[in-house]
């Protein structure tokens, strides 16, 4: 068999078209809670796209122009509506134990992503030339040096915005691409029967 | 649906859904609330603290801690990993010391760096500094320590005016040249240029580490008296806000509240031990499927009966595939009926 029937094959048993781009869904999938997740998506494209577009003019055009400021603040408050939306998604997934079933890779690649995400964060506060970097460079040079992080040099901008842009911002591209991928291979996970007592059939063979 | 999802959804009733749309529609509202935010608050744009600004207006302290990189008193200069070799102030837990393992990635001469680098660039415009780095460089090291000792202590008392330090007349040796060679420097806005291209003199053009001159003014004296007027010190919740009305990373806040507990805060290794907690803390959150107890507590803290209480209304034990007469879920409208749960 081939790669590519191998892939096909693949794919046909777990991501059809139809769990890609689903056009129904489970009816116990009615709560405003399932949004959480999607904000948090959504937080993180105007995350790309606002960093993107600070990317193409550079580091002086959001501190001297008022269109590059105010995309710098857009960077900015995406970042709190991020975490905000990331942690109520946390605790509505830890409330529904939605890691039964067979999903707990999509809980560890959750945490994954918001591991990557803190790296990421940080590097960014360092990123804005101002004198919350400024400060945070100073305190933060201890807790990277005692966590054995200090082999990275934080203070050398361009290995920062490097690392900040390309390789951290990579790294949650693609574990958010991978927590996307398992939790339309799976689906939304069935509500607890019987208090959590019992398991049923179907949730036993889909593991 | 895949054969994985066919088979686990079997039983259950579906509804009409269209995910793009979905997505559409909350990136749209993420976008607008992002864009007030932005318009309403802005982003701190306090700027960075230069060390012009320092030497002019407190060049008693600017002097102070310069003087410590010169005569080899500074933290810095004893930092350990991953700047130098001492590992007698590097944290460590017991056998646990991380810095000690990844070493000294960046080794630096903080004396050389930081004073004298900048002095030698200074000496080619003003020979008077060269004759005194020569002169210091020509006597013996306890003549060296007398000067710069002398020379601290008078500091110590010393007060400034129009931005020139005064210091009582004593036995100082070339030091005040050197001194104020560097206070001269940082007054006139190169002090930050000399120390980047300092640092790698054969890649000028191209230095982007930033790393001594943000170090320069130190945590404690200088940068910390604005870090305590933001209450941005440790003690203060430190980087988990801002400066400013702004909310800041709050999302380390378990990890900024480990240094406001006395026995973590006040010790030698605080940031080690900090991040201990929290890398323990992390990794129980990311095994918590495997962890017994803890993976019941969703059970136990029926929040997820709220969550789906049209479902449990419809089919107490969650599962129709025992109750399916009773569920009376409209599949082409994708709609319960109106009846209240009980």
């Amino acid at each position: 068999m081939s790669i590519d029937q191998r892939l096909q094959s693949y794919l046909k048993r777990n991501l059809t078209l139809e769990d890609a781009l689903p056009t129904k869904m489970p009816a116990y999938v009615n709560s405003f809670g399932y949004f959480f997740g999607t904000i948090t998506l959504a937080a993180l494209a105007m995350l790309f796209m606002t960093g993107i577009w600070m990317s193409i003019f550079g580091p002086a055009w959001r501190h001297e122009s008022s269109l590059g400021a105010f995309v710098n603040a857009m960077h900015f408050w995406a970042v709190e509506v991020f975490y905000l939306a990331a942690i109520l998604h946390i605790l509505f997934k830890f409330f529904t134990a939605a890691w039964r079933d067979g999903r707990w890779r999509t809980w560890l690649v959750g945490w994954l992503i918001f591991a990557a995400s803190i790296f990421s964060g940080i590097s960014g506060t360092l990123l804005q030339q101002n004198w919350d970097s400024q400060w945070n460079a100073q305190q933060g040079k201890d807790a990277f040096a005692a966590l054995g992080l200090g082999w990275l040099n934080w203070n050398d901008y361009a290995s920062l915005l490097t690392l900040h842009i390309a390789v951290f911002a990579l790294m949650v591209a693609l574990l958010a691409a991978a927590h996307l991928f398992l939790i339309r291979r799976e689906g939304p996970v069935r509500p607890i029967v019987d208090g959590g007592q019992v398991r049923i059939e179907n949730e036993e063979s889909a593991r | 649906m895949s054969a994985l999802s066919d088979k686990y959804m079997r039983g259950i009733p579906m509804k009409p859904y269209d995910m793009i749309r979905e997505g559409l529609f909350i990136l749209a509202g993420v976008a607008i609330v992002v864009i007030l935010l932005s318009a309403v608050w802005g982003f701190p744009r306090i700027p960075p603290l230069t060390l012009k600004q320092v030497a002019i207006t407190a060049p008693v302290a600017f002097t102070e801690r310069t003087l410590s990189y010169f005569d080899g008193q500074s933290g810095l200069q004893t930092y350990g990993p991953p700047y130098t070799g001492d590992r007698e102030n590097a944290q460590r837990v017991g056998p646990i010391c991380p810095a000690c393992w990844t070493g000294v990635a960046h080794p630096t001469d903080f004396r050389q760096a930081l004073v004298i680098n900048p002095l030698k660039s200074a000496a080619v415009l003003n020979p008077d500094i060269a004759t005194a780095l020569d002169s210091y460089d020509k006597a013996t090291p306890a003549q060296q320590k007398a000067w710069t000792d002398a020379y601290g202590a008078a500091l110590g008392k010393a007060t400034a005016k129009d931005g020139k330090l005064i210091l009582a007349t004593g036995d100082y040796g070339p030091v005040p040249t050197l001194m104020n060679g560097m206070l001269k420097l940082a007054q006139a806005g190169l002090l930050e240029g000399a120390l980047v291209q300092g640092a790698n003199p054969n890649y000028a053009p191209y230095n982007t580490d930033f790393t001594l001159p943000l170090y320069y003014l130190g945590g404690d004296r200088i940068m910390g008296t604005v870090a305590d007027h933001f209450d941005e010190q440790g003690g203060q919740w430190g980087m988990s806000h801002v400066a400013g009305p702004y909310p800041g990373a709050w999302w380390l806040w378990p990890y900024a509240f480990l240094y406001q507990i006395p026995a973590i805060g006040n010790a030698d290794a605080a940031d080690l031990i900090a991040g201990m907690i929290i890398a323990a803390f992390g990794l129980i959150l990311f095994f918590l499927p495997f962890v017994p107890g803890l993976n019941r507590l969703p059970y136990i803290i029926p929040v997820y009966r709220l969550i789906w209480r049209d479902w449990y209304a419809k089919y107490p034990s969650g599962d129709p595939t025992r109750d399916p007469a009773n569920s009376g879920f409209d599949s082409d409208r994708g709609q319960f009926p109106s009846t209240k749960p009980g």
